[in-house]
């Protein structure tokens, strides 16, 4: 599906990468740990920037390895580092040092499977709905755009399904990565600092999250988030 | 060229090669499986031994049973045999039989010969055998969406539903092979593999709990010639659905696509070669994974038919 001037092969792995991560966040819906949340959102990350190596070997845009350099530093390296000091290793009061934090497994509002039918259901509409824009971007893979609706999707369904602060947060991100994952196929050519502004601003994000939930925790010793449902109005 | 060999001869080495191949892909498991726990592990030959040894022994039914208990193991062994003729075991074009049927022939085949045996178990009215029967029943219903889903993809790349076709789209370019619909169906048919054949994490292969058991389970009440018809339909299931994987999918290499004869044994070679690639990942991955609980089988299930599902829909995105 490659347009332009590589046949296929480069516009088919740029779709193998979307396609991966969109399963990648799939896996964040169903996964029961925190840890392992953060494991799969760094691997997300990373396809991320594969991708961008893949767009920038393709169309020839010099910048996008240092994009893809630093989207791996931040998102593959920092993001996670972050989270997990403020989820795993907290020193906030109710939690003792060395204590695994709190599990979300239980925290689905519907059963796995339901969950991950439900999701391929909101996954299919995001994908035609972005895929019927006919979007003729120069060298867009279409199929990778509409992937990308694809997993905004998906990662709304996550925060949705999800009732633990630690995965709406982690589905933040990734929507982060979703929308990303657009910029990248859609606008490749979007200069750089536009780029790293974006990026800087999924730290800010971070760094509030991570204040919310160890809010949201000291004073409900729980990462559930059922509690604050008697909040409405 | 060496003398070319008739067609007809061909055709029959594709049922040979499966016939006489697919106990010693069960041997190289089980041996691969064994090393990595650190045993020694039983002979490459030992399936054969078992199912000479099972043929020899006396056969017993229980009271009630009616003739089908014992015609069951047959016709589920003939009908597996028969799949052969319609997948390319061996050549990369197709054999006059081989358009018999299509992908959905061998499925339904493949269907015919569980649900002969999930009948026979019915006949028995030994609760264990009944229990695998109706489980295995259960677990198949829920996985054929994935498999009508890979069905779907093969129709949607190659607008047929014929084997060979897709083998020939596959091995046309490398665009075909990357393509995310590709790799998502083989994998999501791999995972349907493990679930069919009975292995990790859907099934423990030589448990003896009972509680787990799904296909096991189901020959419990057959003894003799007939228990080692149902184990070597077993055995040809897992052959016939790795070559499936193999030529169809993820491999379509190293097939004869002349008559000679150093061409078809090349393709006999290759195809016993890739199952046993194939049967050690499969070991590999009974080694490395805990079963499932029964009630997670629908988890697992789901990732699978969410593999194809988004496979198949990318092929609607391409603007193509």
């Amino acid at each position: 599906m490659g347009v332009g001037g590589a046949p296929g092969v480069y516009g088919d792995a740029a779709d193998v990468a979307a396609a991966l991560m969109l399963l990648l966040e799939f896996g964040l819906l169903r996964q029961a740990l925190i840890r392992d949340q953060v494991r799969l959102y760094a691997a997300q990350s990373a396809l991320i920037s594969v991708l961008a190596i893949v767009i920038a070997a393709d169309r020839n845009l010099p910048e996008l390895y240092a994009l893809a350099g630093l989207s791996a530093a931040l998102k593959v390296v920092a993001v996670p580092w972050v989270v997990r000091r403020l989820l795993l290793r907290p020193r906030a009061p109710g939690w003792r040092a060395g204590e695994e934090a709190p599990g979300v497994a239980g925290s689905y509002t519907l059963n796995v499977a339901s969950a991950v039918l439900a999701s391929i259901a909101l996954a299919a509409f995001g994908f035609f709905s972005f895929g019927s824009f006919h979007v003729s971007a120069s060298t867009a893979p279409v199929t990778a755009l509409a992937l990308a609706g694809a997993m905004v999707f998906v990662a709304f369904g996550l925060m949705i399904v999800r009732r633990d602060v630690a995965s709406q947060a982690i589905g933040f991100f990734s929507l982060e990565n979703a929308i990303s994952l657009a910029a990248l196929v859609l606008a490749a050519g979007m200069p750089l600092i536009l780029e790293t502004a974006f990026l800087f601003d999924l730290l800010v994000a971070v760094v509030v999250f991570g204040m919310l939930i160890r809010a949201h925790h000291a004073k409900a010793e729980s990462m559930s988030t059922a509690d604050l449902t008697r909040l409405r109005g | 060229m060496s003398a070319a060999l008739p067609i007809p001869v061909i055709q029959l080495l594709q049922v040979l090669t499966v016939a006489l191949g697919a106990p010693a892909v069960t041997g190289v498991i089980a041996r691969v499986e064994a090393r990595m726990q650190g045993r020694r592990g039983p002979r490459l030959a030992q399936p054969y031994y078992d199912l000479a040894k099972l043929l020899r022994k006396e056969a017993l039914a229980p009271r009630r049973a009616s003739l089908f208990f014992l015609a069951a193991p047959v016709i589920a062994v003939a009908a597996y045999l028969t799949i052969p003729l319609l997948i390319p075991v061996l050549t990369s074009y197709g054999l006059p039989l081989g358009y018999m049927g299509d992908i959905l022939g061998g499925g339904f085949l493949l269907a015919l010969a569980s649900f002969v045996a999930a009948v026979a178990a019915l006949e028995t009215g030994s609760p264990y055998a009944q229990l695998g029967a109706s489980r295995a029943k259960t677990f198949s219903a829920i996985t054929e969406p994935v498999v009508l889903f890979v069905t779907f993809t093969v129709a949607l790349l190659t607008s047929t539903d014929l084997p060979y076709v897709m083998a020939g789209t596959i091995r046309s370019s490398a665009g075909s092979y990357v393509r995310p619909a590709h790799l998502l169906a083989s994998a999501a048919l791999f995972m349907v593999i493990l679930h069919e054949t009975g292995r990790i994490p859907v099934e423990t292969h030589s448990g003896t709990n009972e509680f787990g058991m799904i296909e096991e389970a189901r020959s419990f009440e057959h003894s003799g010639p007939y228990l080692a018809l149902l184990k070597y339909g077993s055995m040809l299931k897992q052959f016939i659905l790795f070559a499936l994987l193999a030529d169809v999918f993820v491999v379509p290499w190293g097939l004869a696509s002349t008559q000679s004869l150093p061409d078809v044994v090349i393709a006999v070679a290759a195809l016993l070669v890739k199952a046993c690639v194939i049967g050690v990942v499969v070991a590999v991955i009974d080694n490395s994974f805990a079963k499932l609980r029964l009630f997670k089988i629908t988890e697992y299930v789901a990732a699978a038919f969410l593999l194809v599902v988004v496979g198949v829909i990318t092929v609607y995105g391409g603007g193509a």
